[in-house]
This record gives C-alpha cells, sequence and structure tokens, in this order.
C-alpha cells in the first residue's frame, strides 16, 4: 500500500513539474526573444549604417577624383550570387558524444535473482582532421565498477580513421564495426526496442561486434550501400569447453576485439544494404575466416568460422516492422571436440536464429513517444554438432523460443525509458520482467 | 598473399577524385532546382519577431535563425521561386542542403549539397527527396512517420533535415508566399 502511495506520488510529481516550470519560462522565453530580435534589428540597423557611410564615402572619393562618373551600370541579371554554406567554418572539428543505459531484470519465478546493473556506460569522440578524414573512438564501461575484484570491463569499443574518396567511396581503417544485421552497428539505447538487446543479435551476431582491419565502403544511386574488408577474425583456442559462455553465445566466448589478437588467419566481411524505397531496408552480409591461427599442437587449426545474415526493416507511417536471419557455421571441429569429450560445452558445428518485430508509435503528447512493441524470436547457439563416436557426443541444443512485449517511452530524442516482459519457451525459469534508462547524444 | 586481387581496387580507391563529401556547391544547386531561370537573385531574409513566432507555430520547432539565406529565380521578370540554404546536425556532423520553393511556399525539390555521416547517405536518394515535393507548411506531411519515411541506419540524420525542411517550409509560408 505504502509502495503504491509512493509510486503515485512520484509519478505525480513528474508530471507536475514540467508543467510548473514551463509556465515561468514561458514568460521568459518570450523575453529572452523579444531581445533578440531587438538585437537584431539593432544589427540590420547598424549594417545599413555602415553600408550608408561606406557608400557616402565612395561618392566622396569619387567626387574628389574630379572625374565624370558614369551612370551607376543596372546590376547584373545573372549575377548568381549565392553564397556557399558556411560549414567549414562553423562546424567544430572535434565532437564529443555519449551513451549509457542502466538496467534492472526481475526473473519472475525467482525475484531473489533480481539485479540493477550500470549496464554501460559510453563516451564517444569524432575528430575531423579535414573536408576527407576523421577519426571515431568509443570507450566503454560496463557493469559500473572494473577493479581485479569486480566484474566490470573497461574497453575500446570503436577506434578507427575513415577517409573519404569522392564517388562515394570512403575507407576505414582501425577497430571498426562489423556491418552485420541491425543492431550491431546502431546499438544505442535509444535505437532499438526493448530494455535488452535481442538474443539472435547479441547470442548468434555477438553485437557489439569489432574487429581491427581495413575496409572500403561505398554507395550507388539505386539506394544499394556495399561495405567489404579485411579485418581480424576469432581465436578458437579461446574456447571454454568446461563453462557455460560458449553455449550462450558462441562467437561472444571467442571474440578478440582488438586485444593483441591473433591475426596469423584473417577474415573477409561483405554487406549489402538496399534503400531505395523510402522506408524499405533490405539487406544482407557475410563474415568469414578460419579461426585456429596455426597455433601449435591446436587440433582445429582447419576450422573455418563463416556467419551470414539477412535483414529487413519496414517503417510505413507509424509502424516499424523488422526480421532478420543470422545463422554461424564452425567447420573441421571434429578433432578438437574429440580432445574436448566429458566437457559440457563442446564447439557446435552450427548455431543460427531469427526474430520478426513490430512497433508502434501509438502516442505523442509534447515530446514523449510511446511506443509499443512486441517481439517473436527462436535461437539456438549449438544446433547441431560435427560427429563424434558414438556415445561421446552432446545432444544438440532445443531451439529456445522468446516472446518479449514493452513499451520505449522516448522524452525528446535522446532519452528513453524502457518496459518489457520477456517469456521464454524452454527455460521457463528464465521469464523476466526488465526496466531500463537510456541516453544518448 | 590470397588477397592480392584486391590490391588494385585498394589502389583505384586511393586514386579517386578528391570530392570529399560536397556533392553539390549553391549555383549547382540552384540550376538544378530551375533550370529554366535566367537570373537568380540574393534575397536574403530578416524575420521580424512575430514572424518568428508564426514559424514556430506552424513548423513545431525552434525557428532558431532570424536571418535566412535566400535566393530567388527568376525568368526575366517572373518569379520562378526561391531557393533557400541551410544547414543542420545530421548524427554529429553538419548537412548542408537546399530547399528549393514555389511561389506558392510549396516545396519543389530538395537538394544536398555536402554530407558527411559514416552512415545514411542515403537522403541523397532521389526516391527519398522526392516525398518531399508538393508539400508545404499548410499541407503538412513534412514530418518523419507522418509523410516522410524514415532511413533505418540514419534516423537522426533524416529527422534533423526533415525538420529543417519543415521550418524552412515555414518561413516561405510566412515570409515568402506571394
Amino acid at each position: 500500500m505504502n509502495k503504491h502511495l509512493i509510486a503515485t506520488a512520484l509519478a505525480a510529481a513528474f508530471l507536475a513539474a514540467p508543467l510548473a516550470a514551463t509556465a515561468g519560462e514561458a514568460e521568459l522565453m518570450a523575453r529572452i526573444e523579444k531581445m533578440a530580435a531587438e538585437l537584431e534589428q539593432l544589427k540590420a540597423e547598424l549594417k545599413a549604417s555602415v553600408k550608408k557611410t561606406e557608400a557616402v564615402e565612395q561618392r566622396q572619393q569619387a567626387i574628389a577624383a574630379a572625374a565624370p562618373a558614369p551612370a551607376p551600370a543596372a546590376a547584373p541579371v545573372m549575377a548568381a550570387p549565392a553564397t556557399e554554406p558556411a560549414v567549414a567554418a562553423s562546424a567544430p572539428s572535434t565532437i564529443f558524444g555519449a551513451y549509457g543505459e542502466i538496467n534492472y531484470n526481475r526473473p519472475t519465478k525467482n525475484a531473489s535473482g533480481a539485479q540493477a546493473d550500470v549496464r554501460r556506460a559510453v563516451i564517444g569522440v569524432e575528430h575531423r582532421f579535414d573536408q576527407k578524414t576523421k577519426m571515431v573512438a568509443e570507450f566503454e564501461w560496463e557493469h559500473a565498477v572494473v577493479s581485479a575484484d569486480d566484474k566490470g570491463e573497461s574497453e575500446v569499443e570503436q577506434l578507427y580513421v575513415e577517409r573519404e574518396f569522392g564517388n562515394g567511396l570512403r575507407s576505414k581503417v582501425g577497430l571498426y564495426l562489423i556491418p552485420m544485421g541491425l543492431l550491431n552497428t546502431n546499438h544505442e539505447p535509444t535505437a532499438y526496442y526493448g530494455v535488452e538487446r535481442n538474443f539472435v543479435e547479441t547470442a548468434i551476431i555477438p553485437s557489439t561486434w569489432r574487429e581491427v582491419g581495413v575496409s572500403l565502403s561505398g554507395d550507388t544511386a539505386g539506394g544499394l550501400t556495399w561495405d567489404t574488408g579485411i579485418t581480424t577474425g576469432f581465436d578458437l583456442g579461446k574456447w571454454d569447453a568446461a563453462g557455460s559462455d560458449g553455449r550462450e553465445s558462441p562467437l561472444g566466448s571467442i571474440h578478440q576485439e582488438g586485444q593483441q589478437a591473433k591475426s596469423r588467419d584473417l577474415s573477409v566481411h561483405a554487406a549489402l544494404n538496399w534503400r531505395g524505397v523510402p522506408g524499405l531496408l533490405v539487406g544482407g552480409s557475410v563474415f568469414t575466416g578460419k579461426a585456429g591461427h596455426k597455433a601449435d599442437g591446436f587440433t582445429a587449426n582447419d576450422a573455418r568460422i563463416t556467419m551470414v545474415d539477412l535483414h529487413t526493416r519496414y517503417t510505413p507511417g507509424r509502424w516499424d516492422l523488422s526480421a532478420l536471419y543470422a545463422r554461424g557455421q564452425i567447420s573441421n571441429t571434429e578433432a578438437l571436440n574429440e580432445t574436448l569429450v566429458g566437457n559440457p560445452t563442446p564447439v557446435p558445428k552450427s548455431f543460427a536464429g531469427w526474430y520478426t518485430q513490430a512497433a508502434y508509435r501509438l502516442m505523442e503528447v509534447g515530446d514523449y513517444t510511446l511506443s509499443p512493441f512486441v517481439r517473436y524470436e527462436q535461437f539456438n547457439t549449438a544446433k547441431s554438432y560435427a560427429a563424434v563416436p558414438q556415445g561421446l557426443g552432446v545432444a544438440a541444443s532445443p531451439d529456445e523460443k522468446v516472446t518479449t512485449v514493452g513499451a520505449n517511452l522516448k522524452v525528446g530524442e535522446g532519452v528513453v525509458l524502457k518496459a518489457d516482459y520477456q517469456k521464454f519457451k524452454e527455460d521457463k525459469s528464465r521469464d523476466r520482467l526488465n526496466l531500463g534508462m537510456g541516453f544518448s547524444y | 598473399m590470397r588477397y592480392r586481387h584486391l590490391i588494385p581496387l585498394a589502389a583505384c580507391a586511393a586514386g579517386a577524385p578528391a570530392f570529399a563529401a560536397q556533392y553539390l556547391n549553391a549555383e549547382q544547386a540552384q540550376k538544378l532546382m530551375f533550370p529554366e531561370a535566367t537570373a537568380f537573385r540574393q534575397q536574403d531574409l530578416a524575420l521580424s519577431l512575430p514572424q518568428m513566432q508564426q514559424v514556430e507555430k506552424l513548423a513545431g520547432l525552434a525557428a532558431r535563425s532570424v536571418n535566412w539565406r535566400v535566393v530567388g529565380a527568376y525568368s526575366g521578370d517572373q518569379l520562378l521561386g526561391y531557393m533557400v540554404l541551410d544547414d543542420v546536425i545530421g548524427k554529429f556532423e553538419l548537412i548542408s542542403y537546399a530547399v528549393g520553393l514555389n511561389p506558392d511556399a510549396t516545396v519543389r525539390q530538395i537538394e544536398i549539397l555536402t554530407y558527411r555521416e559514416s552512415h545514411g547517405g542515403e537522403i541523397r536518394l532521389p526516391a527519398w527527396r522526392h516525398q518531399f515535393v508538393g508539400k508545404s507548411a499548410r499541407t503538412g506531411g513534412l514530418a518523419v512517420g507522418d509523410g516522410i519515411a524514415n532511413i533505418s541506419g540514419a534516423t537522426l540524420s533524416c529527422t534533423h533535415l526533415t525538420d529543417g525542411v519543415r521550418r524552412i517550409a515555414a518561413v516561405a509560408q510566412v515570409a515568402l508566399k506571394k
């Protein structure tokens, strides 16, 4: 009862505060606007009087020259005096940005597992050296505290230099995001629905997925964007068959993230995205490379990791509809898995998932925008294993199916409050309620 | 050297003309918008306070600026329309663009002069820009999700550009309409 009272009081206070603020603010704004207009008028008058003075001076000089001044020529008709936009002058060369999110998860069947977490705090820096060259960096802290005894992580999430060549061609060199799926390159909390990122693009596509390398991108007049590149890849030598990380996200457990990344084997990636019809995006991508790095005594030096994805997003009017399919494969793991017999998490041969999501912009009141959404996803981090001798293998996992229902409440364009409920079909103990706050600027 | 075949590709890229992301200058844009014009005259605008308030009311946005860069396009003495030049911030960087307007304050054409963001260059696509044509501050339909489709992956750029066009449409309605 008490809780309800407090909650109601808090809600009332939040709602009332902006109303109280606007009355006084409006008056102040009106005065500021009036002053601004007066200032502009004064500026204009000053400018006019300066011009007049100049004109008078010129005329005086002309008279002083004692030459019969010719009749002033008519204003040239094809003057085309359009000024260039003053972009270079007004654009700052170094820009800071940030995003962050704080989430609360409450398993509905195990309230003692409830948790609040400063999921991530990110600082972004972009510096433009010249019209064609810029540097982009993102520094991130996860889970609030980073030390030997804590679970937090501190990481450089992006660090690259981009150069434009014209004709729509541009190249990146450094640590950059792999252009796969819908979320990886658009991972700010304001850009997706739901408190937590979807499972397919975290468990199957290991967002936020970045590699060190070189890329070349371009776009065509028909609305096609292409990206291609050579980068570092995964390190299968890091696979922990005794732990559970590999089952949560096979690639997430062996990614290298530019941290002394083994580079004997490099990977290549390519992506195609088409946006020829306004509001529609259709795309796909592929990433492939070996992951053994010719390590001494390693039994899977020929293992190749390949990821593919197909995605689409359509935003007609108030609707935001999307669908995505992703599949990963790790080849030549038979010998490695034989050495791992007895462990709970051998290396899977394939893992895959898909989701479909619909969101609707239901209400806009002032700068509040409420968008309820529903998402259904199906994913499997161990869809199949390479054959091992009878009786020694681990059975493939069943597909997990998750339905997420919730809403995003945007405040302006930079802040979002989220709430949703997630229902799991296989592991029902994971059913949970999520609340979150995110921002991005 | 498995990637040897990529070397010529990289070489081509490095040798491409150095255009940066400036696609058009203002003169090129005005000729694209008004190919039949025989004269362009700079007719910069300074809004009065009541005009600014009207713009804010029509656009649902802060009027932002008193002064506007305007070019009038003429065929002889006949006014064909206006081009208004403006900049908005996409996600991080400035987008320079021009809005062509008919004398009745409806949008005639949108041209992107410069675009520098790593993503969202699709706002230059003719199909996307065509969504604005024929609309005005009176007809509406100049907002993302309400007449203008979003570009997936470039929400901020297309929202800010669309807001900019809506503001200019309101300026035209208030101060340029004949």
